[in-house]
């Protein structure tokens, strides 16, 4: 019926032929289960307990989209004040830069024991690791705005905040969905490592468990989650950007 | 101008050292809570014999994984531009495999390479390998197809245009992607071996995590930090070496 409609129907197809293959590879080639199981395996293995990975998705899911989101608000705000005020730009951007240069998700672990194994903890690395790269970013985008732009529409009488919402914010979001695109991929990193430090649901414990039962089959499972939940997680901020920057298509 | 920003700069780390230190020591925090500048500082002095060793292996980890993984990345993008037919199967298997958050692999790695070094080594080649791959197959395809047209209309064969017109273009995204890929080697490096090594930096944090002790964990931070700034540095003045007219 129309164009959506038509590219989710050849993506499901797609999915089933790769399934397809993945079965048959397994089965013509005679791949060894340690190495790669066959499909049919992993999808009975999902549906001997479906309880405990529908609960570590969910989970897992939760600690990414809180973080995720609070990180996304913070950032923009940060980007603002950075914008507007250009002393606290200075002081405070050069160490933001260097986050993005070191490897700030071993952090994690300090904010594990800060705040114990709880939902709570994997929010806070979610936060951090998308609230860096908006905040760099926004600053970016709010800066490449014309300034001519900017003194037309204060000729018209355009007041400071008027300018912002029509003008500079708009022009700054192509840069934002850049670093959204970063954080999304970069919060369940987050969430799935904060989970190895001792967690009872998650994907990041389905993975661990399934390693310490050298279960290859529980393990393939779960990165199948992981994947779900990646690929899930990065087509919501790219649906998001083409609604949002409608203008921007090219990209 | 720019002399202001960048003394304001120093000013804002020294000032954030300076209150970390004063409210570290005037409250009297537990290290638990935040340790002082100079007690980590004091903390890698004092190890820094097993911050070393560690430092060392984590950073051969990841380079020997970002040497691989780059030659991979490019060699594969090559191939798939230089052969296209290939792309319709090698593609879409790529991304599914690239659609897995790419810390989910370490388990599976770790079974199947061990828990010695050369399971890193390949998870680093894996990241490294696909961010690479994914710009430099950007920066290919981005030339215009026109000059592509305009090229061949010479006489220029498919090699020709590769090297002439689709290399130089793609070289930007390339070196980009490259810079990228030294944080995350490290990156994945550290998070693979907190899943189970003999030794690293990763190793460290999560043996220290177990054993509460946090200045620990805050020294083998500040050691990787010190590392992956080294490493993109270094990646860096390459760069600007070698793409010269940028």
């Amino acid at each position: 019926m129309n164009a959506a409609a038509m590219a989710a129907l050849r993506l499901m197809g797609g999915v089933i032929l790769a399934g397809l293959a993945w079965e048959a590879a397994v089965v013509g080639f005679g791949i060894r289960p340690h190495l790669l199981p066959r499909l049919s395996d992993i999808f009975a293995a999902i549906a001997l307990t479906p309880g405990a990975y529908w609960a570590g998705l969910q989970r897992t899911a939760a600690e990414t989209l809180i973080g995720f989101a609070a990180g996304t608000a913070v950032g923009i705000a940060n980007g603002l004040l950075f914008f507007r005020a250009p002393v606290l730009r200075d002081m405070l951007l050069p160490v933001f830069v260097v986050s993005q240069t070191i490897p700030v998700i071993a952090f994690g672990a300090l904010v594990v024991m800060w705040f114990g194994n709880t939902l709570m903890a994997k929010a806070v690395i979610a936060f951090y690791l998308t609230f860096f790269p908006v905040t760099v970013n926004t600053l970016l985008g709010l800066n490449s705005v014309d300034p001519r732009q900017a003194a037309l529409l204060r000729s018209f009488g355009a007041t400071p905040t008027q300018i912002l919402f029509r003008l500079q914010l708009p022009m700054a979001l192509p840069q934002i969905f850049v670093a959204l695109r970063l954080g999304a991929s970069l919060s369940l990193v987050g969430a799935i490592v904060g989970e190895w430090f001792g967690d009872n649901t998650g994907i990041g414990v389905l993975l661990l468990q399934a390693m310490y039962n050298e279960s290859v089959v529980a393990l393939w499972a779960a990165i199948l989650c992981a994947a779900l939940l990646g690929t899930g997680f990065y087509a919501l901020v790219a649906w998001a950007e083409r609604r949002i920057v409608f203008w921007g298509a090219e990209q | 101008m720019s002399g202001t920003s960048a003394a304001r700069g120093v000013l804002g780390a020294v000032l954030i050292l300076a209150l970390w230190e004063a409210t570290a020591r005037g409250f009297a925090l537990p290290a638990y809570t935040l340790p002082a500048v100079t007690q980590i500082l004091a903390a890698v002095w004092e190890h820094r014999a097993a911050l070393q060793a560690a430092a060392l292996v984590t950073g051969f980890e990841a380079v020997t994984g970002y040497a691989i993984g780059a030659l991979a990345g490019i060699g594969m993008a090559t191939l798939l531009v230089l052969a296209r037919p290939l792309r319709v199967g090698v593609l879409p298997l790529l991304l599914a495999i690239n659609s897995v958050p790419v810390v989910a692999w370490s388990p599976l790695v770790l079974l199947w390479f061990g828990v010695g070094v050369s399971s890193k080594i390949v998870m680093v080649a894996l990241a490294v390998g696909f961010t690479i791959f994914l710009s430099a197959l950007a920066g290919f395809d981005r030339v215009d197809r026109r000059s592509v047209d305009l090229m061949r209309s010479f006489g220029a064969g498919r090699m020709g245009i590769f090297w002439r017109l689709r290399l130089p273009a793609a070289l930007p995204l390339i070196a980009a992607g490259l810079r990228v890929a030294t944080v995350r080697s490290l990156i994945v490096a550290i998070v693979t071996e907190m899943l189970g090594a003999y030794g690293g930096l990763g190793w460290i944090i999560y043996q220290s995590v177990t054993l509460i002790d946090f200045v620990q964990v805050w020294a083998a931070i500040l050691v990787a930090s010190t590392l992956s700034l080294a490493f993109f540095g270094a990646v860096g003045a390459l760069e600007r070496r070698f793409i010269f007219w940028r």
